[in-house]
């Protein structure tokens, strides 16, 4: 599927064997691969035994948490919200009452307001995946793997996590149409997990399936 | 994930008083003088309470605490539902996990009453916080409150397992693909 990248100048060293998972990152002992370099005092020396070791996994855990804060950053800036997220918004109103109407719910649309004769929601940020959408993309493009790999992982990705989050749209109107009193719950803590928990799960379903020489492009 | 969901459920009312405990004690640390309390209204939602402000203005702003900490149950469902391990080690992991998620929740909270000031009480945020202030916890309050909010249970579950993980398909790959 991909070839395997080296770097001659910056050799990896191998990798170790699966871990006990015993704790988060292992500091490893001093005959762990890389050990850290001697003389030096005992915290440099653990915490570059731990980077040596934990290298990969320190490298994601980071690129990860850039990937969020720069994305989410990103679609704070109005410009980026009214001419992108805003519109985007729109389409998933726009889908989402066309799946109601063929449930016959006989709902009209404002922008991103789905009206109808029980009840209307408006479709604002944090309705529209886009949250799990970037959660999963920034965890894909952190996680070292080849680029034609992750392209993929982004779209069947992308793709799993805007048809359920239709499918929370489209449940949640129903939800306030006909059993109102659950709607809070449903829409702050129900549906918010269950799709950002799909958006993890496919991700993890993603980097299970990498092949074993998928190494990284990063 | 039903399990989790109904001990977070029956769990929720304690622990959003020790988050706002917290919260407001640290809050009496970094204020001088201390003037900030967080006052629990239900078991679900506070108020932000300026002892300074005249009564009639002093709650400046309410919050729904539990909205503050629902992503434990994606943590839980994660950390207990890995494959392989002993109960013992997955419980012993999700309670490291717990124990970083409550600082998290705790600090949010912080950063939830210093936008509430620097950013919805009108003249009196402009003239106590700077534009930059302004922005500092518009932005964190944003940042924490939604994508690292989401995803710190995936992080703190890739902090535990993801060496697993990676060294899943060069061990049993065959089994998984």
């Amino acid at each position: 599927m991909s070839r395997k990248r080296r770097k001659p100048s910056h050799p990896r060293p191998a990798r170790p064997a699966p871990p006990p998972a015993g704790g988060p990152l292992s500091g490893g002992g001093a005959d762990g691969p890389g050990a850290g370099p001697g003389g030096g005092a005992p915290g440099a020396s653990a915490a570059a035994r731990l980077w040596h070791r934990n290298r990969r996994e320190i490298t994601f855990l980071v690129l990860f948490i850039v990937l969020l804060g720069a994305s989410f950053t990103l679609i704070s800036v109005n410009w980026i919200n009214d001419h992108a997220i805003e519109p985007f918004t729109g389409g998933i109103a726009r889908l989402s009452g066309a799946v109601l109407n063929v449930f016959g719910q006989h709902v009209a649309l404002h922008g991103t307001v789905i009206q109808g004769p029980r009840f209307a929601v408006n479709i604002r940020n944090g309705c529209n995946g886009v949250e799990a959408m970037l959660i999963f993309l920034a965890a894909v493009l952190a996680f070292p793997a080849s680029w034609s790999s992750r392209l993929a992982g982004l779209a069947l990705g992308i793709l799993a996590i805007q048809i359920i989050n239709l499918v929370r749209v489209v449940s949640l109107y129903l939800t306030g149409a006909y059993l109102p009193r659950f709607f809070d719950a449903s829409h702050t803590v129900i549906w918010q997990s269950v799709v950002i928990l799909c958006g993890v799960l496919l991700w993890v379903f993603w980097a299970n399936r990498l092949p074993p020489q998928d190494e990284p492009a990063t | 994930m039903v399990p989790v969901a109904v001990l977070w459920w029956v769990a929720t009312p304690v622990y959003n008083r020790v988050l706002l405990r917290s919260a407001g004690g640290i809050l009496y640390l970094l204020e001088h003088p201390a003037v900030t309390d967080l006052m629990a209204k239900g078991d679900h939602d506070a108020y932000i309470v300026r002892r300074d402000f005249p009564p009639a203005h002093s709650l400046v702003y309410p919050f729904r605490v539990t909205d503050v900490h629902f992503h434990l149950l994606l943590l839980g469902a994660l950390f207990l539902a890995v494959p392989g391990l002993s109960w013992r080690e997955r419980l012993g992991n999700l309670a490291a996990a717990a124990m970083i998620t409550v600082a998290y929740d705790v600090l949010l909270i912080v950063f939830i009453v210093e936008f509430a000031y620097a950013t919805h009480l009108g003249a009196w945020s402009l003239a106590h916080y700077g534009a930059f202030a302004r922005n500092f916890y518009g932005l964190g309050k944003h940042l924490l409150d939604l994508p690292f909010k989401l995803a710190l249970p995936l992080l703190l579950w890739c902090a535990f397992y993801l060496p697993r993980l990676r060294a899943a398909p060069a061990t049993d790959g065959p089994e998984k693909t």
